[in-house]
């Protein structure tokens, strides 16, 4: 295993990067508001562009690393750029950026866009380290870094349904994040401080009590930020309640990042054969199953538009544990890709609904009639994203479906394909009445001339570059550094090299 | 290992010598501050300097008196007493600084400032005392010290919580006292080892009563429930007094005296063999979730400081109860970040008081806004307390969970884990209301306190993330908690 420092020395200074602007966000307020968003713009694109350099080392299956903090004996703080983690850091950065971007638009008359863009840019900050993190110690210090990082942003418009939301956020995540550590502590126990390796570090000989305890806190507490029903109970009040362009990165990246960790626990801490050996994997497989249908369903009655939203992101990040649960090669390749093809969906969903609520007032699914014709940009790229996330070709949605569902046959598990279909099904019938009644219906009142035009163009760019993305991941899918390949370099090491 | 050496005797020295020039010479400001500042400064001097060879296990003795009998006072400096000596007097330094600014303008600055200096020569004198007739002799005098500086603002309420504190602690101090005849009995000395003077064949009935005697007596200043009450009364005090009280010397010395008894006078292998320090864990086990709980309820911002306090000393006897290498560190280590931690809250909390005259959690609403220094740094304690990583209290956590692990306790993984979202339960909304809430008032201007106030508070605010972030750092305390498990415990090597 080649442990050269480049790679993740350019991962670090991505890291740092945002800390910086994340210190300097408020100080560089002196200087007038538009010369704050042009660093912090330049920032975020130099982070981006750091993060996208390391693609093609990750995706030939370099591994690099590199430790930074010894933050106790034997506990360091390690960093390391491997096809997940790489693949996991381009999205989160390449949304965040569509982020800020939006954000410029949609906080223009905000009265403290200072705190606003200081947590913004620590959380990608914590994100990329989340990503990048190279032991276990450091995935769990980053992730509840990122965690109470949120918090401002979760309650930034301050209104008291913020705030609500934002006591029901703390206190969900720091219950997982208690949960985590716990798991982190008993793994470390058993097993020192080890990066993490395909095939795992925990051994059958370890004991059998311990190693269950270890694996339901890691899905206890990776499982809450992953929305698994029945941990989910924060999604659907925090995610509505922040600001649009914070909630599509919830939505899109911090919710993967539960995920993301529990794929980190199942095949480079447990491995794939322990985890067999214990047995645990079709209790998961049920959970999430359940969470695929139950929230879609409860999606197709929530007439908040952000919440139907909400809740759609509950049931596709589902899939995502579906799939590794059944520990097959192909399905967790469809795991990986839906990750990030999600992602982008979803960020490009909660940007529309961002629009529609800012610039036309509308909220809820009713108010949506004949809402194309005011919108028609916004629409347009709603559309798109809504029948991406359906599973409609050519899209991106389309793709990771695919993958997962070859992958759930390969493995023998129809049950699961018919889970995946039964979602797919419920997507359509909470996503395709929005597009309907906003193309087909007639406005209900006079509609005020064109509001759409009045939003400031970062807004309306960022709204149609989501819709692109996921129409040219659809595409493109399989040229090389983009999510498939990545997914499939990552794969590779679980399966082959354990 | 032991060096024949001035410098144990010196440090007391220095702040009992600087005691007395404060009384005699301190009626000006100046040579009040000089005598008082400079003193701060030598002992921490004095005292940094033993610290290498504290670290390769070196031990520095010095006696002082001897009585027939083979008892008598004198001064033994090693590891741990060395980490005691060195976080009370860096604080001392901190906390003279900041009370320079707390007391301008108040009444009988000399008596304060002359106690203050006497409070610190004894807390020394505890740290290094080589035996438990010397130890016993200056936590008395502590008790003696502590009490004007208690009462020092002569309200009605100050003179009676007074009374309770003296009530409290002498009575603990004579238990101490009888637990010491009990091992003179016993094991025939009181000098302290390493593997502990008490021998495993003596009474058991014997045995079990020095454990309970010296327990309940430093439990007494180290606030183990249900002997506590002194403590929330006592936050009548001027800030820089409950800051000594609270991080720098009075419960410190209970914990202290508590450390020194397992590891010490019993040792590990008699405690574990007689089963005693299982009791004594769930008993800390139960202060640290009781006092959280009662913390809670305070809407006044001391008294809710003063349960955390009560919480966080549980920690550090849970710690050295678990009886094994990880937890040992933990216990040592908790020493320093709990100090630092409650410092800075203090100092955040006294300024808050000084500048604004607020001193509820609830009027705390849009006060970051005004001082957002000061609540800055109480931010960085407060999440320290709740265990946040990189921050010096998940240090804590991660040593002391590993050490319940590592004794087969997993069930104190979930007292841990309680406590950590209890801590969070009361210091978060303290929080949000200073950051996230506007204030009730007109928008006030930032108006932070005096510098004298606010340096030392992010001075120690600053060392909590070094403590989080950089124990490994050659000079951190860690290394010093290293040598003390290593030398002073009689515990196994940490793998």
């Amino acid at each position: 295993m080649p442990t050269d420092i480049p790679l993740s020395a350019l991962a670090l200074a991505a890291i740092l990067l945002q800390v910086l602007g994340g210190l300097l966000a408020v100080p560089l307020g002196r200087l007038g508001h538009a010369a704050r968003l042009r660093i912090l713009g330049a920032l975020c694109a130099l982070t981006t562009l750091l993060v996208v350099t390391t693609l093609p080392g990750a995706a030939a299956g370099e591994v690099h690393s590199l430790r930074f903090l010894q933050l106790t004996q034997q506990a360091w703080l390690e960093l390391r750029v491997d096809a997940m983690g790489a693949l996991f850091a381009v999205t989160a950065s390449v949304l965040c950026l569509l982020s800020f971007l939006y954000s410029v638009g949609h906080l223009r008359r905000d009265p403290r866009p200072g705190r606003y863009y200081a947590f913004f840019m620590l959380c990608q900050g914590a994100l990329l380290a989340v990503a990048f993190a190279g032991n276990l110690v450091t995935l769990f210090v980053f992730y509840e870094l990122l965690s109470i990082l949120a918090y401002p942003l979760v309650v930034h418009e301050q209104t008291a349904r913020a705030v609500r939301a934002g006591v029901k956020y703390i206190v969900y995540i720091l219950l997982g994040g208690s949960l985590l550590l716990a798991g982190v502590l008993l793994t470390f126990f058993l097993a020192g401080d080890q990066p993490f390796r395909p095939g795992g570090i925990l051994e059958a000989g370890m004991g059998r009590h311990m190693l269950l305890a270890a694996f339901a806190c890691f899905v206890g507490g990776f499982g809450v930020k992953a929305a698994l029903v029945p941990l989910h109970g924060w999604v659907p009040d925090v995610h509505p309640a922040a600001p649009a362009p914070f909630s599509a990165l919830l939505s899109g990246v911090l919710v993967a990042a539960g995920a993301f960790g529990i794929l980190r626990a199942v095949f480079e801490v447990f491995g794939i054969a322990l985890l067999a050996d214990l047995g645990v994997m079709p209790w998961l497989s049920g959970l999430a199953a359940f969470s695929v249908l139950f929230a879609a369903i409860v999606a197709v009655g929530e007439d908040d538009l952000k919440r139907r939203l909400a809740w759609s992101t509950i049931s596709q990040m589902a899939y995502v544990l579906l799939a590794v649960s059944l520990l097959a090669a192909e399905a967790t390749v469809g795991a990986l890709v839906h990750i990030s093809h999600h992602a982008f969906l979803k960020g490009g969903l909660f940007f529309c609904a961002g629009m529609l609520a800012s610039e036309a007032g509308i909220r809820k699914v009713g108010e949506l009639d004949g809402a194309a014709r005011r919108m028609p940009l916004t629409m347009a790229a709603f559309a798109v994203a809504a029948f991406g996330m359906v599973g409609v070709p050519p899209l991106s949605g389309f793709i990771s479906k695919w993958l997962l569902g070859a992958g759930m046959l390969e493995a023998g598990q129809p049950l699961a394909l018919v889970v995946l279909l039964g979602g797919a099904l419920l997507a359509a019938l909470y996503l395709w009445p929005l597009v309907y009644a906003a193309y087909f219906r007639p406005a209900a009142g006079t509609p005020d001339s064109s509001p759409e035009r009045q939003a400031p163009l970062s807004m309306r760019v960022v709204v149609v570059a989501a819709a692109a993305i996921s129409v040219l991941l659809g595409l493109l899918a399989w040229l090389p550094g983009l999510p498939v390949a990545l997914a499939r370099a990552a794969v590779a090491a679980f399966f082959g090299g354990g | 290992m032991e060096v024949l050496d001035l410098r144990p005797m010196l440090a007391p020295a220095i702040s009992f010598a600087c005691a007395g020039l404060v009384f005699l010479l301190g009626a000006s400001d100046f040579w009040r501050r000089l005598w008082t500042l400079g003193a701060a400064v030598l002992k921490f001097g004095v005292i940094l300097s033993m610290l290498p060879g504290s670290l390769q296990g070196q031990v520095y003795v010095y006696r002082l008196v001897d009585f027939p009998a083979g008892v008598g006072l004198g001064f033994r400096v090693d590891g741990l007493g060395m980490f005691f000596a060195l976080v009370s007097s860096t604080l001392w330094v901190l906390t003279t600084i900041y009370a320079i600014g707390y007391m301008q303008g108040r009444h009988a600055r000399v008596r304060f400032f002359g106690f203050f200096a006497l409070c610190v020569s004894t807390t020394v004198g505890i740290a290094f005392a080589e035996n438990l007739l010397t130890l016993f002799v200056f936590y008395e005098i502590l008790t003696l010290a502590t009490y004007p500086l208690v009462v020092h603002d002569e309200t009605p309420e100050a003179l009676k919580a007074g009374r309770k504190y003296l009530l409290y602690t002498l009575a603990g101090g004579v238990l101490v006292l009888l637990g010491c005849i009990f091992t003179q009995g016993t094991a025939g000395t009181l000098t302290l080892s390493q593997t502990g003077i008490l021998p495993a064949e003596a009474d058991p009935r014997m045995l079990a009563a020095a454990f309970v005697v010296f327990v309940v007596g430093f439990g007494v200043k180290a606030a183990i429930m249900p002997l506590h009450g002194w403590l929330p009364t006592a936050m009548v005090a001027p800030t820089p007094v409950s800051a000594l009280l609270h991080a720098v010397a009075v419960v410190k010395a209970g914990v202290f005296g508590l450390l020194r008894v397992i590891y010490n006078v019993f040792g590990v292998d008699l405690l574990r063999d007689l089963g005693y320090a299982y009791w004594l864990a769930w008993i800390a086990a139960f202060t640290i979730i009781a006092a959280s709980v009662m913390a809670l309820l305070q809407d006044n911002l001391k008294g809710r400081l003063a349960y955390s306090t009560i919480s966080q000393l549980s920690y550090i006897v849970l710690a050295a109860a678990l009886l094994t290498p990880l937890a040992a560190l933990a216990a040592v280590l908790h020493i320093a970040h709990q100090a630092f931690a409650k410092v800075t809250m203090f100092f955040a909390a006294g300024a808050i008081q000084r500048s604004t005259g607020k001193t509820h959690v609830h009027e705390l609403a849009g006060l970051g806004r005004q001082m957002p220094w000061t609540m800055g740094a109480f931010t960085v304690a407060a999440l320290s307390f709740i265990g946040l990583p990189l921050f010096a209290g998940f240090v804590t956590k991660w040593y002391l969970s590993l050490g319940a692990l590592q004794a087969g306790a997993w069930w104190f993984l979930l007292v841990m884990v309680a406590s950590s979202l209890l801590n969070a339960a009361y210091w978060l909304p303290v929080l949000f209301l200073a950051w996230f809430r506007p204030s009730v008032e007109a928008p006030v201007p930032v108006r932070e306190a005096s510098l004298l106030l606010l340096v030392p508070t992010l001075a120690s605010a600053a060392y909590v993330i070094l403590l989080g972030v950089s124990a490994r750092v050659p000079g951190m305390p860690f290394s010093l908690a290293q040598a003390v498990v290593r030398f002073v415990t009689g515990l196994p090597e940490i793998s």
